[in-house]
């Protein structure tokens, strides 16, 4: 009884617009007055001490930092000097400009840890020279957003940060290595229907007659951005530092590259990066620490049991419980980002996994994966909604070209479902 | 169309980076600079602390750990703080998809409901968590870290979640304006 009134009001308040913490808070914070109606407080005093100590993890420090790292990078013109390195390598003809946009975002992946970082960073660069070379700014808008979504399995991740706060048993540098198989297939998965589109409609003619950057000058200018997914991943398994210390040392080179090197960053600058970056970071943390409060009023009300056995027995056996799950998964994900689906539907979720003993590391690429979707799904896709402002359409122009990479990303997700190896094989290789 | 093309990507050199589109802010009474610095300042702490720790523990053998509970301090203040400017700018991370649509007037009655629901929780929050400081400090808690008393630390709830409700009032209270008034100051 309590336990529906408790899903009730927070999709209720959250359908009317209510920010989800505030939602998750109050929801959580109505039952547990509820259900202790007898206690000292009606038993609230647990919701301060559930705040406080949802945010109070050292781990979740990574958070900030690796936006911070994406903020940084994102105005050091790194991004801009890997694009002209990567023409000169595959050249100019129709189809290579998206191809190159791609690439660079599963690059850029490997420094930032956030999708909307990632499709700024190339969208900046790639939808100007690609209506340019006579793209549809809509195509261009779509490809970038879709790219950029490889950046959330691509380590650093700060998706995959969030979901090993909240399991126990998937630490944070065996689910960067899971991401990377996983993320490097949904990028060159991305580029077959994006190459094959340009083709078809016979877009970017223009671009055979551009000249193609001279190999050596773009090599020598892209080299900075070149080691820094080196420093920060390599580092990492080197085991010089961790995770936040990697986005640090990440910052301070971004900062180093970005003002002594490239010169695109500007001392008064830095007060915006970190503003942004700063209220960005509470953003996601203040989901992270109300969810705690709602976490809370689920596991004292005890009802996660009672469900998880019922759909157990449904009688509609592994796979048909996880179809299920990714339909309603995919459901929530066009309306819910990616941080607030986790801390909503990890803890509902945990018990059915531990019931089917699939593997926590598996399971969380399997979810990274179809937040990634999320990120470029219309309505509510925070990548298409960064590269159609920069390229200046309407989200709705993009659906007929979103679709195709939409499978393409779904078919690897399938792939990773049914060949788990795929997701596991590095990190056991690295001895996670 | 037969001029001769620029070159692809070389040419955004010149052009600046977009620095976003920057998003005016709506005319508030306290002025936002006052998280905005906060904001600033403890993400600069929290980044040269971290790399101070790294340093540290390369040139010398000393581990700078009792640092740790500094910065998760640091970040939960900022998460507050931070949050605190997320409202009143309305970033909050929400649907919008129903209450972006419709009327004008059920569009303003929703904005507020969201405002109210904001202020409401925040203000429950600072409340309770009154109790907790109290209770800090009348059995005299040190933190596990440190020893410093824990009334330091847990003081700041009570303060910057009243700051979050009253950014909420705030809110509120320019979204019941009318939609004339509103019209010229909308979101981008």
């Amino acid at each position: 009884m309590i336990a529906t009134l408790l899903f009730v009001a927070f999709l209720a308040m959250m359908l009317l617009g209510v920010p989800i913490g505030a939602a998750l808070g109050l929801a959580g914070a109505a039952c547990i007055a509820l259900a202790n109606a007898d206690a000292q407080w009606f038993g609230l005093l647990a919701v301060p001490q559930n705040f406080y100590a949802g945010l109070g993890k050292y781990p979740l420090l990574a958070i900030p930092m690796f936006v911070l790292v994406g903020s940084i990078f994102d105005r050091s013109g790194v991004a801009l000097r890997l694009v002209n390195f990567a023409i000169a390598i595959v050249g100019r003809g129709p189809g290579m400009l998206p191809l190159v946009a791609i690439v660079v975002a599963m690059f850029l992946g490997g420094i930032s840890g956030s999708g909307p970082a990632n499709a700024a960073a190339v969208g900046s660069v790639m939808i100007a020279a690609m209506s340019r070379a006579g793209y549809p700014a809509s195509y261009s808008a779509s490809v970038v957003g879709a790219a950029a979504a490889t950046d959330i399995l691509i380590p650093p991740s700060v998706a995959f940060i969030v979901y090993s706060v909240l399991v126990p048993g998937a630490s944070v540098p065996a689910l960067f290595a899971a991401g990377m198989v996983p993320g490097v297939l949904a990028g060159l998965a991305l580029i077959v229907p994006a190459v094959w589109m340009a083709r078809s409609h016979n877009m970017g003619q223009l671009e055979s007659s551009l000249p193609r950057p001279p190999f050596w000058k773009s090599l020598r200018e892209a080299v900075w951005g070149l080691a820094a997914p080196v420093l920060i991943l390599g580092g990492m398994r080197m085991g010089w530092f961790t995770p936040t210390e990697a986005a640090v040392v990440a910052v301070f080179y971004g900062l180093f590259v970005g003002m002594a090197i490239h010169r695109t960053i500007r001392v008064r600058d830095l007060f915006v990066i970190l503003r942004e970056s700063g209220e960005l970071s509470a953003v996601i943390l203040l989901v992270v620490s109300l969810a705690g409060i709602f976490a809370y009023s689920l596991s004292t009300l005890g009802v996660i049991d009672p469900v998880t056995d019922a759909i157990v027995h449904s009688g509609l056996g592994e796979y048909g419980v996880l179809s299920l799950l990714i339909l309603l998964l995919i459901t929530v994900g066009m309306f819910l980002d990616g941080v607030s689906i986790f801390l909503i539907f990890v803890p509902l979720l945990w018990p059915i996994v531990q019931h089917y003993q699939w593997d926590p590391v598996w399971f969380g690429v399997l979810l990274t994966l179809k937040v990634a979707l999320g990120q470029f799904t219309p309505p509510l896709a925070v990548n298409l909604m960064v590269s159609c402002r920069i390229a200046g359409v309407r989200m709705e122009e993009t659906v007929r070209w979103v679709g195709w990479m939409l499978v393409a990303m779904f078919l690897v997700m399938v792939a990773v479902i049914v060949w788990p190896q795929l997701a596991l094989w590095l990190p056991h290789y690295l001895g996670y | 169309m037969s001029s001769a093309p620029e070159p692809g990507a070389q040419l955004d050199a010149a052009s600046p980076l977009p620095t976003d589109i920057p998003a005016a802010d709506e005319p508030v009474k306290v002025p936002l600079a006052i998280e905005d610095w906060a904001t600033v300042v403890i993400m600069g702490l929290l980044a040269c602390i971290t790399f101070a720790n790294v340093l540290v523990r390369y040139f010398t053998d000393q581990s700078f750990a009792w640092t740790e509970e500094f910065s998760v301090f640091l970040m939960i203040l900022l998460a507050m703080i931070g949050g605190c400017a997320a409202v009143a700018r309305d970033r909050h991370i929400r649907i919008e998809y129903f209450s972006e649509s419709g009327s004008m007037a059920r569009r303003r009655r929703l904005a507020q409901f969201g405002a109210a629901m904001v202020a409401l929780l925040f203000f429950l929050i600072a409340a309770l968590s009154v109790r907790i400081v109290w209770d800090d400090w009348r059995f005299e808690e040190t933190s596990p870290g440190v020893g410093l008393p824990q009334w330091w630390y847990s003081i700041w709830l009570p303060i910057v979640c009243t700051g979050i409700g009253l950014r909420a009032v705030g809110l509120f209270i320019r979204r019941s304006r009318t939609p004339r008034e509103e019209e010229g100051q909308e979101r981008p």
